[in-house]
């Protein structure tokens, strides 16, 4: 029998809901087949089965969250009692010796010889011949396969020990390390039984961080150096219950990752902001055309398309704006992925447009069209949401004048974007009617500096009002 | 000056040293005179020292093990000799509600100054009824106190330290240590009681044990050590009662794992009581669950083979140190 795990389907993933189940207790199960929807912080994937045989055992039920790693399931040849799923002893090479509280166990299952048990003897030469179960799960047991592979790390390893454990596995000792250093546990990667965190573990942890600062300064967020829990956010609070005057409900799993990586965002990164205005109205003449030029079923270029391809090119002219700050250090991406903002019921999404400098417009247009349909049926891949370098948030369909936007770490710089309007600019020292769009830019100080950021939208808006450039 | 010698000889040269020092010292129990016990610890004694000094009994626990106790109430000090730690069952009554409580339930008129050497152990092929390990009984009752030493040294600095106690005391011997041989310090010293000794140092992890396993433990650390394998500190209770809680929890705050290592049954045994101790003192210190390796909870099968299976050993020490031990040395 193994266990099947909860994957780790993202780098921010931390924990992961079962939202269904889409086979039962008792179900045969073919390699490949999907055994259940798994709601993580981003998207809802599916979950396969890597091996063939009954499923004997559901762990974590519908609407549960657990830790990745821990086992939601159990998959065997379908002749096991459910008997073995009583938590494994520390000692089962020595001697189980406790005597079981469960009647007789079966021939396969461990023996647990009586002390009551007068026919010891005769047990024990049971025991003798019986193989030990081996102490080290095989790496193939413990891998879950999951669909959407792309950029799948690694899988957390150690499946728990079957005793349903909700909480984090951490030994006394390394809580205790993670407190004097003020690690947030649910970013180390724990390596012993049962994926529990050790010594060697913080350790390791530590190594990878850059020097501590004072404890209440948390590092910067990031993928490696990733967000720590901000103590001011956490005091202990009551829950809050709902009245008549007030309807309380939680966060889903999405809104609660918004909230915690916004506020890590806010807090740790110091933004500055640097606005311009755009005269749009020889690009949206452009799209007119462009538009119109296209097939019956030819996807159509949004003004926003055409503001991710900007920045792109204008990204490729300063890459130092296409980076990150990450444990101390600058780091320059030599791809451009650009995320795009998507507005969705209750919550927000950024996919992203990989490599959208060496992307046409008609490209971009037609993958944008995609992410946005899927993130608004919750779809959303994995491989859709990893990898930005840059965002661009654009509320310009809704008549917002001018707005800023958060950064969304570990990027350095978010572009927002605002409704483009009709105003009057002198020209040739006459009003002419002209559109204009404003934009402002939020970036990281650590790395990015006001001059920079300047440049950058300088190019931006010269590309947007020389918008053939955008085809090339 | 360091002599060589078995743990029998130094229990044997510790008991006549006592006779020979104090005259109210007495020793008595089955087969030790004529016969010269069972295990041979109380060799030439009779001849020394004449029937009044060492008594042979009738095969009687509760008989001589009472009137030991009355002995010790008239200012005496005798030293019984309990053939294997299964008999001692028949005399439970004397020694825990009689020598255990007379001090405490008479005003402290009249300490209880008794010995009770027993050895206990299996692996001799003698069976379920001879082949226990019953010391967690005594250790378990205040007013007694219980050693166990590994080495002849201890052996004889605990003996003489027993002898010389105005409290019953439970002093365990191994069948299996007796031919063990050691170095033993010359002189009249003593080995005070409720002090663990860490009898090897060492960084990864902590095995904690008595007795016949304390010194097996120690083999097994040294030979982890001289392959380079792993650092293992060996800490040697040697006292069960009182127990040296300090040295133990200070050892595993050092290395942060531990097991404990005892031929006696898992359940309610003496690793059970160090586990207890180590979290409560040593939680925060704790970077895996205290492991216990114990004897399989079975009466001792007769067979060879199967008595093999049922009792712990280095074997089973080995794999629990390479459960337990850290992804990387210290």
């Amino acid at each position: 029998m193994s266990e099947v795990t909860m994957p780790r389907l993202s780098d921010t993933m931390e924990e992961g809901t079962i939202a269904r189940w889409l086979k039962h207790a008792g179900d045969e199960v073919k390699k490949g087949d999907i055994l259940a929807e798994i709601e993580t912080d981003k998207a809802t994937m599916d979950l396969e089965a890597y091996e063939a045989g009954t499923l004997e055992q559901i762990l974590v039920q519908e609407g549960e969250t657990v830790p990745i790693g821990q086992a939601v399931a159990i998959i065997g040849s379908g002749t096991s009692g459910v008997g073995y799923l009583s938590p494994r002893q520390d000692s089962r090479l020595i001697a189980p010796a406790t005597p079981a509280p469960a009647p007789a166990p079966t021939s396969t299952s461990a023996p647990s010889p009586s002390p009551a048990d007068v026919g010891a003897s005769a047990k024990l030469a049971e025991r003798v011949s019986i193989p030990r179960p081996s102490p080290q799960r095989s790496e193939a047991e413990r891998v879950s396969i999951l669909r959407p592979t792309e950029n799948q790390p690694p899988i957390a390893p150690a499946p728990t020990d079957g005793s349903g454990a909700r909480a984090l596995k951490v030994s006394p000792l390394a809580r205790r390390m993670a407190e004097e250093h003020s690690i947030d546990l649910r970013q180390v990667q724990g390596t012993g039984p049962g994926g529990r965190i050790v010594r060697d573990d913080i350790e390791d942890y530590l190594v990878q961080r850059p020097p501590t600062k004072a404890p209440t300064a948390p590092a910067a967020p990031g993928p490696a150096a990733p967000p720590q829990e901000v103590p001011a956010a956490a005091p202990a609070v009551t829950a809050q219950v709902s009245t008549p005057d007030m309807e309380v409900s939680t966060l889903s799993r999405m809104q609660a990752t918004i909230a915690r990586r916004l506020a890590e965002s806010k807090q740790t990164i110091p933004h500055f902001y640097v606005s311009s205005e755009v005269d749009m109205t020889d690009l949206l003449a452009m799209r007119q055309t462009f538009n119109a030029s296209a097939d019956e079923d030819g996807v159509k270029v949004s003004v926003n398309d055409l503001i991710v391809k900007a920045c792109a090119l204008a990204l490729e002219k300063f890459p130092e704006v296409n980076s990150s700050f990450k444990d101390g250090q600058f780091v320059r991406y030599k791809y451009i992925h650009v995320g795009i903002a998507v507005d969705i019921p209750s919550g927000l999404v950024v996919p992203v447009i990989h490599d959208a400098n060496v992307k046409g417009v008609r490209s971009i247009a037609r993958e944008s069209k995609v992410l946005i349909e899927k993130a608004r049926n919750n779809k959303l891949s994995q491989a859709d949401l990893d990898g930005g370098t840059f965002s661009v948030s654009n509320l310009g369909m809704m008549d917002v004048t001018e707005f800023i936007a958060v950064i969304n770490p570990p990027q350095a710089a978010i572009l927002a974007v605002a409704s483009t309007r009709k105003r009057f600019v002198p020209t040739d020292g006459q009003p002419a009617t002209r559109d204009l769009m404003s934009m402002t830019m939020s970036a990281d100080h650590r790395i990015l500096y006001g001059a920079t950021v300047a440049r950058f939208l300088q190019e931006v808006k010269r590309l947007l009002q020389n918008p053939y450039s955008l085809l090339g | 000056m360091m002599a060589e010698i078995t743990y029998r000889q130094a229990l044997h040269d510790t008991l006549r040293e006592e006779l020979l020092r104090d005259e109210n010292v007495f020793l008595l129990g089955e087969e030790i005179g004529t016969f010269e016990g069972s295990y041979k610890i109380t060799a030439g004694l009779l001849k020394e020292f004449g029937p009044k000094r060492v008594v042979d009994t009738p095969i009687c626990e509760n008989g001589f093990v009472g009137m030991a106790t009355g002995a010790a109430m008239l200012g005496l000090r005798p030293i019984v000799e309990i053939m294997t730690i299964n008999f001692i069952v028949l005399a439970m009554d004397e020694i825990v509600n009689h020598a255990a409580k007379i001090y405490y339930m008479f005003g402290g008129q009249c300490p209880i100054p008794l010995v009770i050497r027993t050895p206990g152990g299996g692996g001799q092929q003698l069976a379920a009824t001879h082949s226990q390990n019953l010391e967690v009984w005594f250790a378990h009752v205040p007013g007694l106190k219980v050693v166990a030493p590994s080495t002849p040294a201890d052996a004889k600095g605990m003996l003489r330290t027993a002898v010389r106690d105005n409290n019953p005391v439970i002093f365990l011997e191994n069948l299996a240590l007796y031919n063990t041989k050691g170095e033993v310090p010359n002189g009249d010293y003593m080995v005070p009681f409720g002090q663990a000794k860490v009898t090897k140092e060492g960084a990864d992890l902590t095995v904690i044990s008595y007795s016949r396993m304390s010194a097996m433990a120690l083999d097994v650390a040294r030979r982890l050590e001289q392959e380079n394998k792993l650092s293992v500190e060996v800490v040697d209770v040697r006292s069960l009662r009182p127990l040296d809680r300090e040295t133990i929890v200070n050892s595993v705050k050092k290395t942060n794992r531990a097991i404990i290592f005892e031929e006696d049954w898992r359940s309610f045994g003496v690793g059970a009581e160090i586990a207890a101790t180590l979290q409560e003192e040593a939680f925060d210190f704790l970077d895996a669950p205290i492991k216990r390796v114990a004897s399989v909870e079975v009466p001792l099968p007769y067979s060879k083979p199967l008595e093999r299976a049922a009792l712990t050993g280095a074997k089973q020490l080995m794999e629990a140190i390479d459960e337990l031990k850290p992804r990387r040395r210290r």
